[in-house]
């Protein structure tokens, strides 16, 4: 059998499972795992969390940082960049003409309707995105009191977030967290 | 051609003449590099209350779009802020920048990381920054929902949105199929005793 090579392989697959990660990237995390891990052994398991904790920990886009770093693993610098480019080239396509479609019904009743259903089931969402981040970093009580106290500032003062974001980083270099 | 409708529509915008593409570019850089797992409180922040590039509707519009849309959903806002104000090239500056240094920053971080295993103060720090970034998380979307507070039925599906993500355990997108139906229906109604 004639195989592709893996960075091919690997990018095919992530292209097409990044044109169908509805729900956000998240959700097809565990079929990226079966295909790197499980199918083709490229990495083990323990490769496979590093990468997710590191697309965690480093600022920047995380899941396509997380697809560069799995495609480095397989192929090289080139694989990690058709990696990066198969997480975010499809999808860039689609919301592009996604949105120029919206654009073109705006202000027609239809869309009013839609907006006034669809957008609070997403505001719901982002609350839910940002609790469950909290519930899945948050181990000791300080660090959940950090949390509702970046909430309360954010909501009731106009500080800068980024003060914010450094005051959490340095609080928890020192280990009060 | 089609006449381009949004030219017309976007009467709010700032009337500076246009955009210029390394704007775009810079901004959505910014909203990437302060990301940390919240690169939707930069985008709101940047696009909404800074530059006032798009109205706060137009933003909740587009979250609501990306959020439905396959992909990683902050690369979408940039995409649909860059393709309002300059097209398909704005679009790409816009996705360019969120993407080429930050991508490469973190690149090179992880990698170096990579190699030099883990510092356990690293790994503190990064937990705080991660702890304060879930909080401003909550609180943009809590922010972004102000506007309909006067609206029971919203806040009613915002919240049901939001307690069976986070505490029911159900796969989002069945959250999302189940929900958007019923209350796109209701605001049908709502829309028609209106007129």
């Amino acid at each position: 059998m004639n195989e592709p090579p893996a960075s091919v392989a690997l990018t095919a697959h992530l292209a097409l499972l990044s044109s169908i990660s509805f729900g956000g990237f998240p959700t097809i995390l565990p079929d990226v795992r079966n295909f790197v891990v499980a199918t083709h052994e490229w990495l083990t398991d323990q490769e496979f969390a590093n990468c997710f904790a590191m697309a965690q920990a480093v600022p920047g886009p995380n899941m396509i940082l997380m697809m560069s770093f799995i495609g480095w693993k397989v192929g090289g610098i080139s694989g990690a960049l058709a990696g990066a480019l198969a997480t975010f080239g499809p999808p860039c396509v689609m919301y592009f003409a996604a949105y120029r479609l919206w654009e073109r019904f705006r202000a027609t009743p239809w869309q009013s309707i839609v907006r006034g259903g669809l957008v609070p089931v997403t505001l719901g969402l982002v609350i839910a995105g940002g609790t469950i981040m909290a519930r899945a970093v948050d181990a000791r009580w300080q660090a959940a009191v950090l949390t509702v106290a970046a909430v309360v500032l954010m909501l009731r003062t106009r500080l800068n977030p980024l003060w914010m974001i450094l005051a959490g980083g340095a609080l928890g270099g020192l280990g009060i967290l | 051609m089609l006449p381009d409708a949004r030219t017309s529509n976007g009467g709010d915008q700032k009337c500076e003449g246009r955009v210029s593409l390394g704007a775009l570019f810079i901004a959505f850089l910014k909203v990437s590099l302060c990301g940390f797992g919240a690169g939707l409180v930069w985008a709101h922040r940047v696009a909404v209350e800074q530059r006032r590039w798009v109205s706060e509707d137009e933003f909740a519009d587009i979250l609501s779009l990306c959020q439905f849309m396959p992909g990683p959903n902050v690369i979408g806002i940039a995409v649909c802020v860059g393709s309002k104000l300059r097209g398909s090239v704005g679009a790409i500056a816009a996705a360019t920048g969120f993407v080429l240094i930050p991508g490469t920053i973190g690149f090179l971080l992880g990698v170096l990381y990579f190699q030099h295993a883990h510092f356990a103060v690293v790994q503190n720090i990064l937990g705080g920054i991660s702890s304060t970034a879930a909080g401003l998380l909550i609180a943009t979307g809590i922010r972004m929902l102000v506007p309909y507070r006067g609206r029971p039925a919203a806040l009613l599906f915002a919240a049901l949105a939001f307690g069976l993500t986070t505490f029911s355990g159900l796969p989002l997108l069945t959250v999302l199929f189940g929900l958007i139906p019923l209350s796109t229906a209701v605001a049908g109604i709502e829309y028609a005793r209106a007129q």
